[in-house]
């Protein structure tokens, strides 16, 4: 399946650079830059990722970047919560474009174990504040799962896959 | 540590208990003894099984209950209770509510450990459902401040001379009070 | 500002200002969502007001709304890196509650899961807060041991992080030979680890002066906000659940309680980097006397009712002191479940003892304070 490469708005759409846009793309996809947005436990596997044995700098996305105005993609590592909601999309809404969103773990997808009948506190899902790139199932996703996602995420932007997939044996 | 549970519990039952109530079937004198364990898998009626116990001061069973000492005080005592403790060097463990809602009140539980010595005292108080308020025990243990900020933000209980009630854990323009049992979102 | 407030400002004479810092609640340092409003004067902080909230996840409500065994994955998710004491403690609760008797194998078992857990948590503990007072390497070599343990409680869990190992009334899952013998290859290599960290960064100057004197707690502070676990034993008082309420099979086992008596963030370090080392003579001496035998109770009812009443558990997290309060009315679910947990009393004395202190100081208290907030929030 084809998939463009992300462009950015108003006269890219007019004018299109082919080679030059992908070579944006691949430079994008391989130096993605995450926001330290890790919220509750799934920030622990993303530590684990980033840490000596997955070694999340082998795809280039090491630099985690405390402040949104200099990070690419926010992994919402985490529960978020009816308090916290003003505070993640103001994170969203100061990131530059292009900027992308993985929600890592069940409770960044729809809530996670904390929904049931009744609930007061927890937003269901991130996808509820503003639009999601890459969804990563678990609770919480093995670093492996992280890593996963952040291939396919490069895929997204570049439409080639860099690593082979591993099939199952 | 010197003191033991016989001197506490004596030292405790100096607090003003309220007069067991004549009606009370099942109650006994105030400082009556080790309290037997719970009964094994039969089905109790919960009226029965949750109603208050008389005011006092109780030795309890530790290896089934987890506390040594159970005070069951009126709202008025709570603060002179938190002072007793404080001079026995006992440090503060929490501060909470339980929801009675089938016999119209609430209760705050306060817990109390010890750094030293292996005492663990529980100080329970009932007060209405429809006017809940306690006074605050904030000036004897620091700690409580948060504890019954928490307790406010779940329950609605009002903490008398708290210095700032506003909530803790809920969002600050919260008004509801989740942990009640008729909560409804 | 008028003419003659600028020349007031210029000639020294014009009142000292404080402004509003807010820290957090997207943080690298604060270790998870906590947000503290902080008055400052210059880089002196006048008052630091912790709010919390911002992952508050109804844990005592959802006590209510779920069966006692579904409750179970909540447990692993108040202080997911002290996951084991959390389930531990919940599950004794409902244990002591219904009467339920756990055989000694599955009661040794928990000890050793539980401590080599204790073991991880400070590992996380140690990385991250070397990391927020400017060191990164640490956090790699701490990761590289803590995924050896992670590696081990995988083979017998089946999880990484939040693991839901005890049941009421034991364990679902025996342990193997390969968790035994790779425990003990783990407890073999870990000691000389530990070496490395002691003269690596313990020693290191750097870490001595950014810790040395800063964040003093007294003993009166800690007792009259209930604070447990490293931050009272930093301060003096060998305050350990394991030795004072012993639960499980603690009593059998032969470990000393590192106290340190200075109260400043040093002390606090120095605890937990003593406990790692006495956690392994804990799980060397239980691996030595593991007994043979069923790792489940035997009828323990599939839908759990214990009797009414209310019962306290208590558990030695590596936060501190985790105790759990269920009440229940004889029904599928419970009453009422309150969770006290560590990091919610240790949090609480940050306002008072911060006063005063310089920001990157306050910092490497909060650090020392080993916070989770979930914990907090519960």
């Amino acid at each position: 399946m084809e998939t463009k490469a992300a462009c950015s708005q108003d006269c890219s759409e007019i004018v299109k650079f082919a080679v030059l846009d992908d070579l944006l793309a691949l430079g994008r996809a391989n130096s993605l830059w995450p926001l330290t947005f890790g919220l509750a436990c799934c920030a622990i596997e993303m530590m684990a990722a980033g840490a000596s044995r997955f070694d999340l700098s082998r795809f280039g996305a090491e630099v985690f970047r405390p402040s949104p105005r200099q990070a690419d993609v926010m992994i919402v590592a985490g529960t978020i919560n009816k308090k916290m909601a003003p505070a993640v999309k103001t994170l969203y809404d100061q990131m530059l474009e292009p900027k992308w969103v993985i929600a890592m773990g069940n409770c960044a997808i729809s809530g996670g174990p904390f929904v049931y009948p009744g609930q007061y506190a927890v937003v269901e899902g991130v996808d509820k504040l503003f639009p999601v790139d890459v969804y990563i199932p678990g609770c919480p996703p093995r670093p492996e799962a992280l890593i996963e996602g952040i291939l396919a995420l490069e895929e997204k932007l570049t439409g080639k896959r860099r690593w082979p997939r591993v099939k199952p044996e | 540590m010197s003191l033991t549970l016989q001197q506490l519990q004596a030292h405790l039952g100096g607090l003003v208990f309220a007069p067991p109530e004549p009606a009370a079937a099942a109650a006994g004198p105030p400082t009556s003894p080790e309290r037997s364990s719970p009964p094994e898998s039969e089905a109790v009626p919960s009226s029965a099984a949750t109603a208050p116990e008389p005011d006092g001061v109780r030795l309890v069973d530790y290896a089934s209950r987890g506390v040594h000492l159970e005070v069951r005080t009126p709202a008025s005592q709570v603060v002179a209770a938190a002072e007793l403790l404080d001079r026995e060097g006992f440090a503060l463990d929490a501060v909470t509510g339980v929801d009675w809602i089938a016999q119209g009140e609430m209760e705050v539980i306060y817990d109390y450990f010890h750094p030293t010595a292996p005492w663990r005292v529980a100080v329970r108080s009932r007060i209405p459902r429809d006017h809940p308020q306690v006074p605050t025990i904030s000036a004897v243990f620091p700690g409580a401040n948060w504890h019954e900020r928490e307790t406010h933000d779940f329950f609605g209980i009002r903490f008398l001379g708290h210095p700032d009630l506003t909530p803790l854990l809920l969002p600050e323009d919260a008004d509801f009070h989740p942990l009640k049992k008729d909560f409804a979102v | 500002m008028t003419t003659e407030e600028i020349m007031a400002v210029a000639q020294g004479k014009a009142p000292n200002e404080t402004f509003v810092l807010n820290l957090g609640p997207q943080h690298p340092a604060t270790h998870g969502v906590l947000r503290v409003k902080l008055t400052m004067d210059g880089e002196y902080i006048t008052r630091a007001e912790p709010v919390p909230g911002y992952i508050h996840r109804m844990q005592e409500k959802m006590g209510e709304n779920r069966t006692w065994a579904q409750y179970l994955p909540n447990t692993s998710r108040i202080d997911y890196l002290s996951a084991m004491a959390y389930t531990h403690g919940y599950v004794g609760a409902v244990e002591r509650a219904a009467g339920i008797q756990v055989p000694p194998r599955a009661e040794y078992v928990r000890v050793i899961t539980s401590e080599l857990n204790r073991i991880s948590s400070h590992l996380v503990w140690f990385g991250a807060f070397l990391l927020d007072l400017g060191g990164f390497t640490p956090l790699l070599y701490a990761f590289d041991d803590r995924e050896k343990i992670l590696d081990l409680l995988e083979g017998i869990t089946g999880s990484r992080l939040t693991y839901s190992y005890y049941r009421f009334g034991g364990l679902y899952n025996d342990v193997d030979e390969d968790f035994l013998g790779g425990t003990r290859e783990f407890v073999a290599q870990m000691r000389p680890r530990l070496g490395m960290y002691r003269t690596l960064v313990t020693e290191n100057i750097i870490l001595r002066k950014r810790l040395e004197g800063i964040g003093v707690i007294t003993p009166e502070q800690c007792r009259k906000y209930g604070a447990t676990g490293p931050v009272i034993r930093g301060s003096g008082i060998a305050y350990d659940v394991r030795k004072v309420e012993p639960y499980s099979v603690y009593a059998d086992f032969e470990f000393d309680i590192p106290v340190f008596p200075e109260g400043d963030s040093m002390a606090r370090y120095l605890v937990r980097m003593e406990e790692m080392g006495q956690s392994l003579r804990i799980i060397e001496q239980a691996l030595a006397k593991l007994p043979d035998g069923p790792v489940m109770a035997e009828k323990v009812p599939r839908v759990l009712k214990p009797p009414a009443g209310d019962y306290c558990y208590a558990v030695e997290a590596a936060r501190g002191r985790f105790a759990v309060l269920v009440v229940s009315d004889n029904k599928e679910m419970a009453y009422r479940i309150k969770l006290r947990t560590p990091s919610f009393s240790n949090l609480s004395l940050f306002e008072e003892v911060s006063q005063g202190m310089m920001l990157p100081d306050a910092l490497a208290l909060m650090g020392s304070l080993d916070l989770v907030i979930p914990d907090i929030d519960r």
